[in-house]
């Protein structure tokens, strides 16, 4: 019925015909997304070191290719939309890669990558190992885990 | 616009203009309706970019502040819950599902089935809101938020001895032994931790980047419930569905990006 009623409106050509994947199809993009979904969160559980941000984006990619691709339906369209889409990941590339290739390579101000209190000295956990005398000494000074805190994540990086 | 067929009678007020053997949702400017659907959609692929686009903003913001201070997120993301963030990830595919399938729905002309799953896909938009207040509302009550609470010299968000969870302190510096710019919170297996001093920048990504994909899932409930009104109204078939291919697509935007958020800000760093 509602394919006669399209053809009433003359149109061999105009009609607007497009690809329709059965239903389970789109079930089974969805059961598999969940799968990396829990593949992700149980990889995070573990340590692979910078590998670790790398296999979550991989698996994120994956799983955005699938929406994009199927739920999106990219692959039945035109290919220039594909363009269209793939484009903004391309400039948004050249804009991190840019961006942080100048602020990366940048000699660290005093206090910028170490960090530290100004007042005692101590240093925080996390960033840039200290490098000059002034965190030197407050190592067991200080209150339940803030020195003892900072050695351990100097030794965890690297 | 010559190309005048028999279909006079189906239209009512034939002679009311000369394309009044158009299809009525055809608009003027378009030959056919192919070429109006496939007009609508690389509209809607280059929005969906700029989309990216803007988003991106906030993603090079986090790929900078991670690669100058790492330590900070491997601290500070052990205050986002994993489980809370793996279901809204979930509920959010759900709703991807059901509106394919409500497009796909649509595609056939099942319009009753078109409009359940457009039902279910905004439920679960509001499921997933409900969880993120949930999340929300445990980091504001940790002081974990933005502000002049947070990461402040001389303030300190801070969970003390006797003092209450999340309140904001002033600090003397010269007079006390608490660490000015240091936070105390408990993160969500409990043990008390020390963030760094600037754990408010994680916080503040946190916030800015769900906070405005937050608006997207709002926005994208709006546009799903016009599609859903005009649907019942029958103001689509197989010939014309695009409002609903349009709106689902502004809503697997909301999922590919939350695809991305979820790991880069609930699963990065280093395990305890």
């Amino acid at each position: 019925m509602a394919a006669d009623h399209s053809h009433a409106h003359d149109t061999d050509d105009g009609a607007v015909h497009v690809h329709i994947a059965p239903t389970r199809f789109y079930w089974g993009i969805f059961g598999a997304l969940v799968c990396l979904t829990i593949a992700t969160v149980k990889v995070s559980y573990y340590d692979f070191g910078s590998a670790n941000i790398l296999i979550a984006l991989l698996i994120a990619t994956v799983k955005a290719s699938l929406v994009a691709a199927f739920f999106m339906h990219l692959r039945y369209d035109k290919l220039f939309n594909t363009v269209a889409f793939l484009a903004a990941f391309l400039f948004l590339g050249i804009f991190i890669l840019l961006t942080n290739d100048d602020v990366l390579v940048r000699a660290h101000d005093h206090g910028y990558a170490q960090k530290m209190n100004l007042e005692s000295g101590q240093q925080a956990p996390g960033g840039e190992p200290a490098t000059s005398a002034t965190a030197d000494d407050v190592a067991g000074e200080g209150h339940e885990g803030a020195p003892s805190g900072s050695a351990g994540h100097g030794e965890k990086k690297e | 616009m010559a190309n005048v067929s028999d279909t006079a009678g189906a239209v009512g007020h034939a002679g009311h203009d000369a394309h009044a053997d158009r299809p009525d949702f055809m608009q003027h400017h378009f030959d056919t309706p192919t070429q109006q659907f496939n007009a609508s959609k690389l509209g809607m692929w280059v929005f969906i970019a700029t989309e990216i686009l803007m988003f991106g903003g906030l993603f090079c913001a986090y790929a900078v502040e991670r690669g100058l201070e790492p330590g900070i997120f491997d601290e500070a993301h052990h205050f986002l819950n994993k489980i809370m963030g793996a279901s809204n990830t979930v509920v959010l595919l759900f709703s991807s599902l059901t509106a394919a399938l409500a497009v796909r729905s649509a595609q056939v002309g099942k319009r009753n089935l078109t409009s359940f799953y457009l039902v279910v896909t905004i439920l679960c938009a509001c499921a997933f809101l409900v969880i993120k207040y949930f999340e929300y509302s445990h980091k504001f009550h940790l002081g974990l938020l933005p502000g002049h609470c947070f990461g402040h010299p001389g303030l300190s968000a801070a969970i003390q001895n006797g003092q209450e969870v999340g309140t904001c302190l002033h600090v003397d510096a010269n007079a006390a032994q608490v660490m000015p710019e240091w936070v105390k919170a408990v993160d969500e297996e409990g043990h008390v931790t020390l963030l760094p001093p600037r754990a408010n920048m994680f916080f503040g990504l946190y916030f800015v980047m769900t906070g405005l994909h937050g608006l997207h899932v709002i926005i994208g409930m709006s546009i799903l419930t016009w599609v859903l009104v005009k649907n019942i109204r029958g103001k689509f078939s197989p010939a014309y569905f695009t409002p609903v291919d349009l709106g689902a697509l502004y809503w697997h935007l909301v999922d590919l990006v939350w695809i991305y958020l979820f790991p880069l800000l609930y699963l990065v760093g280093k395990p305890e």
